[in-house]
């Protein structure tokens, strides 16, 4: 269950963390349908439920992953505390019931020991809690991977449960220790202090100790007669009047003393800290922000505005043809699409004998009749030249292409068309970015039947006349 | 006629019809240019929610031959009740020839059960020969839609208005590389209102662009608190040997972690814009990050940089103040509050003089070097100890957000980060400021944000994101 709770903790931050430079959009689709699938199937959505999902989608994987490499190398160290605390336990009660017959067990140095594990218990916990990890440094030597930032979080819950274990176990086989001196050795306990005290307040001290199991073993609460009986002075000589059998009579309080001070604190805390570890995992995984992050992809419909297509690379290329040429003197206009005759200034319409209208409301019919029109004025001298004044805002369409073939094959052909394509604003020329359109429309008719000629603006003519002069 | 609303949007050569669907469908990989007949094919943008389409845009060429068509159209109809038919026909008969490919694509979609969108160019005057295709267009008898788009700088919109409220049923301006989000999710909602249908799933649409933009703002928010946390807690190392020490390379290596600590920073920073670009769909710009166009002075630890996005003394000493006062509380609660709330004082008046003496210094990390153990030392560059830095990066990573939350994908120009003028944090309540101010220092000393600290960052980026949404919209309108 522990474990359990780990590795589901440990699993996701690894998944988390190698899903981190995945595409955003593939993810929140991904996990969506699952979210999905789960509501249809009337499933939880849950992070276990999600991981057995992808790792399903994704086939049986390498089994010895780093959520499984980490949790081996903690029960790993568990078991560490746990052997090298059965045998301190062991040597530690032998050391303690040293006894070769002419002395007691001294009891103040028992209950001191007890007290101490009880210290130490406490101490390991606090350490846990606080999140104080002194045995960081040695840890890091031992890891053989780099802990992660969910790992680290419950590293001093581990290490408290490991330690805890090695405490148990300490407890356990020294206890185990002590009820095999009792069978095969007679065993003297006694106390001895150097301070007045009376026996009256040992016994306080050792009823005190005894509360827990008074109503469950009476006979393991010592009582005032045995605390008297057994006081003894290393300068006294031999065992004293007392009875040999009554040294050994604190047997069942020392028994209980370990079992309830050394042994039971560590057992709890140890199912304690089992419980922490799970409840913290959990908790770690909630707050986890990947968690957070998956519960609104999960959640979220995805939108899709329709953003794949790509075509950016069909724009077309900079213009490299012909440019625009000087303004033929010409006979023949055409005014296009709507355009105005006094559009063109009076220098370029003095010479015209011919003006025409077409494209934009003109029908075919009556576009058709103005180029036999032209056709027939050039036929009888009106020169070669044409110019086609067309809205240089307005991109050329299939119309005036088609106007313009027309042209070619009815007029005679030393005939030229020239395109004038106007500014939107009365102050010409037509602005830079749409100059190349009609470029580019005088390159797709042959022999140069189309070329095109901007009108200058008054200030450039005039600039230019007088650098003639 | 198709379950799922689809809208033509359709026009002249050149007027904008691409821009209209490259903002509106958030893309900005259509090809848009100033030359007509860029876009030769009709193309399908289908919004979907998990995996529901909502509605589709239909991108296409514009009229080539339109006099041409109508002339055909009225050959061919006898009378009104069969115009419909009659376009239906005129495709049928022409989608496989050469002449009328563009008229083909364009109406096609109509034919088949589309709405109209038909966009024009408010910058240019209106001429009554445009008439010709709005005629054709009424023709199909599909609801239909005009958007006044202004390409150039003249405002011709009145004249177009009047034109063609005569032809369509609703006319919208809509500039659709300027037009804010709002505009984008009224123009869907004015989409809706075409056929009684087509409401409810225009109105499903609305609210989903609406929660999508919400938790982008929330994610740009998560993006920016993660560099953040990366950036302030960064350290460069390198360890030297015995050898190395003794011929004196430590000059050498402060200065090799130096520029490796800069140049990471830096990019850093930039793998930052490339995320939020990606979250707005921006994917283009991130291609011409080469190119951006940067003003002088103003990279990440310029002077400028610093007088832009730094905070004032005053700012510090407070936020230093709160965010030492909240580390001395611990103090008086392990005393159950014998200290009588002194250490939440010692705390904030230690907070607050260490802001005011260092807090206008921009200092780069110093060195570190560890003790020789084994013949080798380690040197350690990082991470940064000065406040600005955390707000320097911050204002900066607010400021590029905005610019691209704000941008519309038919925006081809590169993006320009002028630099700003004022110092918005300090308008952030004093609260958030503490919460800033500790996750930046918490940053600065550990590795890695606590979770929950985090989150209470995060939060306050997400509200500073809409802090500055606000003044730079307000400053927009004035």
């Amino acid at each position: 269950m522990t474990d359990r709770a780990l590795k589901l903790l440990l699993d996701f931050d690894a998944r988390v963390q190698r899903e981190k430079s995945q595409p955003a959009d593939f993810l929140h689709r991904r996990d969506r349908r699952f979210a999905l699938s789960c509501i249809e199937h009337d499933t939880p959505a849950d992070a276990r439920g999600w991981l057995d999902h992808l790792n399903r989608l994704s086939g049986a994987g390498d089994e010895d992953t780093p959520a499984v490499r980490s949790i081996r190398q903690w029960r790993q160290i568990g078991i560490a505390f746990g052997i090298a605390g059965s045998v301190f336990g062991v040597v530690t009660m032998l050391g303690l019931l040293v006894y070769e017959g002419g002395q007691r067990i001294n009891l103040s140095v028992l209950i001191a020991f007890v007290l101490l594990q009880v210290l130490l218990a406490m101490l390991t916990t606090l350490q846990a809690a606080l999140g104080w990890q002194p045995w960081r440094v040695l840890l890091t030597r031992l890891q053989r991977q780099s802990s992660t930032q969910a790992m680290s979080a419950m590293q001093p819950l581990l290490m408290a449960r490991a330690a805890h274990l090695g405490g148990l176990c300490f407890g356990l086989m020294s206890l185990l220790t002590l009820l095999v001196a009792l069978v095969i050795q007679d065993l003297a306990f006694g106390w001895s202090t150097t301070l007045s005290t009376v026996p009256a307040g040992f016994t306080d001290v050792t009823a005190a100790l005894a509360w827990p199991w008074r109503g469950l073993w009476p006979a393991a609460v010592p009582d005032l007669s045995l605390v008297e009986a057994t006081r003894f002075y290393r300068s006294a000589d031999g065992m004293s009047d007392v009875s040999a059998s009554r040294w050994g009579e604190w047997w069942p309080f020392v028994l209980m003393l370990w079992s309830s001070y050394v042994v039971l604190p560590r057992a709890i805390l140890l199912a304690g800290v089992q419980v922490n570890i799970v409840w913290r995992a959990k908790r770690a995984l909630q707050t986890h922000a990947g968690w957070r992050a998956l519960q609104y992809r999960m959640q979220t419909p995805t939108v899709d505005t329709g953003n794949s297509h790509n075509d950016a690379e069909d724009a077309p290329v900079d213009f490299q043809g012909r440019s625009s040429l000087p303004l033929p003197a010409a006979a023949v206009v055409i005014y296009w699409g709507g355009v105005a005759d006094d559009s063109l200034p009076a220098a370029v319409t003095e010479h015209i004998r011919l003006a025409c209208f077409a494209g934009g409301r003109a029908s075919l019919a009556s576009d058709r009749q103005t180029l036999s029109q032209i056709a027939s004025a050039l036929a009888n001298g009106a020169g070669d030249a044409v110019l086609l004044v067309t809205r240089g805002w307005e991109p050329p369409t299939g119309e005036l292409h088609d106007f313009i073939e027309e042209a070619q094959s009815l007029w005679p052909s030393p005939a030229r068309l020239t395109l004038i394509p106007l500014a939107q604003n009365t102050a010409p020329p037509v602005p830079a970015h749409q100059l190349p359109q009609w470029l580019r429309l005088q390159e797709r008719f042959t022999a140069g039947f189309v070329t095109v000629s901007l009108i200058e603006s008054p200030l450039a003519t005039a600039a230019a006349g007088e650098a003639h002069a | 006629m198709p379950d799922t609303p689809v809208f033509a949007v359709v026009g002249h050569p050149n007027k904008g019809k691409s821009s209209v669907v490259a903002t509106l469908s958030q893309n900005d990989a259509i090809a848009i240019a100033l030359e007509p007949g860029t876009t030769r094919r009709r193309h399908r943008y289908p919004l979907s929610v998990d995996g529901e389409v909502l509605y589709v845009l239909e991108d296409t060429p514009g009229f080539q031959r339109p006099r041409r068509v109508l002339e055909w159209l009225k050959a061919h109809s006898a009378s009104a009740t069969d115009r419909a038919q009659t376009v239906a026909a005129f495709v049928h008969e022409h989608r496989d020839g050469a002449r009328f490919t563009d008229e083909c694509e364009l109406l096609a979609p109509l034919v088949e059960g589309a709405g109209i969108i038909y966009v024009v160019d408010g910058s240019v005057p209106y001429s009554p020969e445009d008439e010709i295709e709005m005629t054709i267009l009424r023709w199909t008898g599909r609801p239909s839609l005009a958007l006044i788009n202004s390409i150039g700088s003249d405002d011709h919109s009145e004249a177009w208005k009047a034109a063609l409220g005569q032809f369509f049923q609703v006319v919208r301006r809509f500039d659709a590389l300027r037009a804010p989000f709002d505009q984008h999710l009224s123009l869907l909602r004015a989409f809706g209102q075409l056929e009684p249908q087509w409401e409810v799933p225009l109105q499903r649409a609305v609210h989903f662009l609406s929660d999508q933009r919400l938790a982008r703002q929330v994610k740009a928010a998560s993006l920016i608190t993660d560099a953040l946390s990366d950036m302030l807690s960064y350290r460069e190392l390198s360890t030297l040997s015995e050898v190395q020490l003794a011929q004196g390379e430590e000059g050498a290596i402060e200065d090799s972690l130096r520029r490796r600590w800069l140049a990471r920073q830096r990019q850093r920073e930039q793998d930052l814009r490339g995320d939020i670009e990606n979250l707005y769909q921006h994917t283009h710009l991130r291609r011409q990050e080469t190119t951006l166009q940067w003003h002088s002075d103003n990279d990440l630890f310029s002077e400028g940089s610093r007088r832009a996005w730094g905070v004032s003394r005053r700012y510090l000493v407070t936020a230093g103040f709160g965010a030492g006062a909240v580390g001395g509380v611990g103090l008086d609660v392990l005393t159950l509050g014998a200290s009588l709330g002194l250490g939440a004082l010692a705390g904030g008046i230690a907070g607050g003089t260490g802001a005011y003496l260092f807090g206008d210094r921009l200092p780069l990390p110093v060195m570190h070097w560890g003790p020789l153990r084994r013949g080798l030392k380690t040197a350690t560059f990082g991470p940064v100890q000065d406040s600005q830095f955390g707000y320097i990066v911050l204002g900066r990573a607010v400021d590029h957000w905005w610019h691209v939350s704000h941008r519309n994908h038919a925006g081809r120009d590169l993006l320009d980060l002028p630099p700003a003028s004022d110092h918005w944090l300090e308008s952030l309540d004093s609260g958030s400021r503490r919460t800033l101010q500790r996750g930046l220092d918490s940053c600065r000393k550990k590795r890695r944000l606590e979770n929950a600290l985090r989150a209470d960052v995060e939060a306050v980026i997400a509200a500073a994101l809409a802090l500055y949404g606000r003044r730079q919209n307000r400053f927009t309108v004035d």
